[in-house]
């Protein structure tokens, strides 16, 4: 992310990548909202303090995402706890993915839906990994696990959604 | 991987992460002006001010050429020998003590001025960026013999003007 050393060229940067983190940071948070607070928090965090620092900006990132996700559940724990009371805050009504033109509708809800569904430490390194484009070593850094535990969440992940998903698109 | 489950992992890779809210951008926007850097004021001054910073630089440069050149040429002067027609010089002709060599000129060409656009991140008031180029030229001259030493450097200067839209 050479393009966020310079003053100005963040703004661009994030338009392109603000959405990965932000689903990122959505296995982490309990609403978009909150998903959002804790990405800004780490951008402006990560600009201000970080962006000098070497190695991988979008792994940097995606660790700061994650503390200041456990962060900002800490702090709201007890918000939340009212919430999954009252059985709201759990999820977005809005969809995590954009509709794309001449798309199959209802099979993007359904890949959705069995992200969701999925167990979420599988789902979070399907996401780190897909749509982040993270590798499994920089997965386990950021998750504290072993790189080699990430690879096997990450095929136990695929294999769980194919056996959900429709089988006649997937054999 | 087998052939299924790479198909799968193809498939979800197309899967776009919505868009970010604009409103959240600006948010951050907002978060973030505060670390770019104040625009310059505009310089009026140029090196061509005698009294101005830049020349405690140049002078010190200035000593230390004319330190070098004094060196050099006095070995050589040592070594070259004395005609028996030029008289002695008396001691009251010689120089008195302090720097050899001082500024006499300095001068900048301005070659190309190129407006580079809007300063992303700005805030409302707008502002843009405008690049000039320019030459400059520093002349230094020892009044004992008439020596000069002449710099020429490039500079580009970096000015970031208020611009605001008014469609009357």
């Amino acid at each position: 992310m050479e393009a966020t050393h310079e003053p100005g060229t963040w703004k661009l940067w994030l338009e392109a990548h603000g959405p990965k983190l932000l689903l990122c940071a959505r296995q982490w948070t309990r609403s978009l909202a909150d998903a959002e607070d804790v990405v800004q928090e780490a951008f402006v965090r990560y600009w201000r303090h970080q962006r000098h620092l070497p190695g991988d900006p979008q792994a940097l990132l995606v660790t700061s995402i994650r503390r200041a996700a456990l962060d900002h559940a800490r702090r709201n724990a007890r918000r939340a706890a009212r919430e999954e009371k009252a059985g709201g805050g759990l999820e977005d009504r809005d969809g995590a993915f954009e509709p794309a033109p001449g798309e199959d509708a209802d099979r993007r809800r359904e890949l959705e839906g069995a992200l969701q569904r999925l167990p979420a430490g599988q789902r979070e390194v399907l996401v780190l990994k897909i749509w982040n484009e993270l590798t499994f070593e920089q997965i386990g850094e950021t998750l504290e696990i072993p790189a080699n535990t990430a690879a096997s969440r990450y095929r136990y992940a695929l294999a769980a959604l194919r056996k959900e998903l429709n089988p006649a698109c997937h054999g | 991987m087998d052939e299924p489950l790479q198909e799968l992992e193809n498939e979800l890779k197309q899967l776009q992460p919505r868009r970010a809210r604009a409103r959240w951008l600006e948010q951050i926007n907002r978060d973030l002006a505060a670390e770019l850097p104040a625009p310059p004021r505009p310089r009026y001054a140029t090196a061509t001010n005698l009294g101005s910073w830049k020349w405690l630089g140049w002078r010190t440069t200035a000593a230390a050429a004319a330190l070098a050149l004094v060196a050099t040429f006095g070995v050589v002067t040592l070594r070259r020998p004395v005609p028996a027609a030029i008289p002695a010089i008396p001691d009251s002709a010689a120089p008195a003590a302090g720097p050899a060599y001082e500024p006499v000129a300095a001068s900048n060409v301005l070659y190309d001025l190129k407006d580079e656009g809007a300063v992303p991140g700005a805030g409302e008031a707008g502002a843009r960026r405008v690049r000039a180029r320019y030459v400059d030229t520093y002349t230094w001259k020892n009044p004992r013999n008439n020596a000069s030493i002449k710099w020429t450097v490039p500079r580009d200067e970096i000015r970031v003007v208020p611009a605001s839209y008014n469609p009357n």
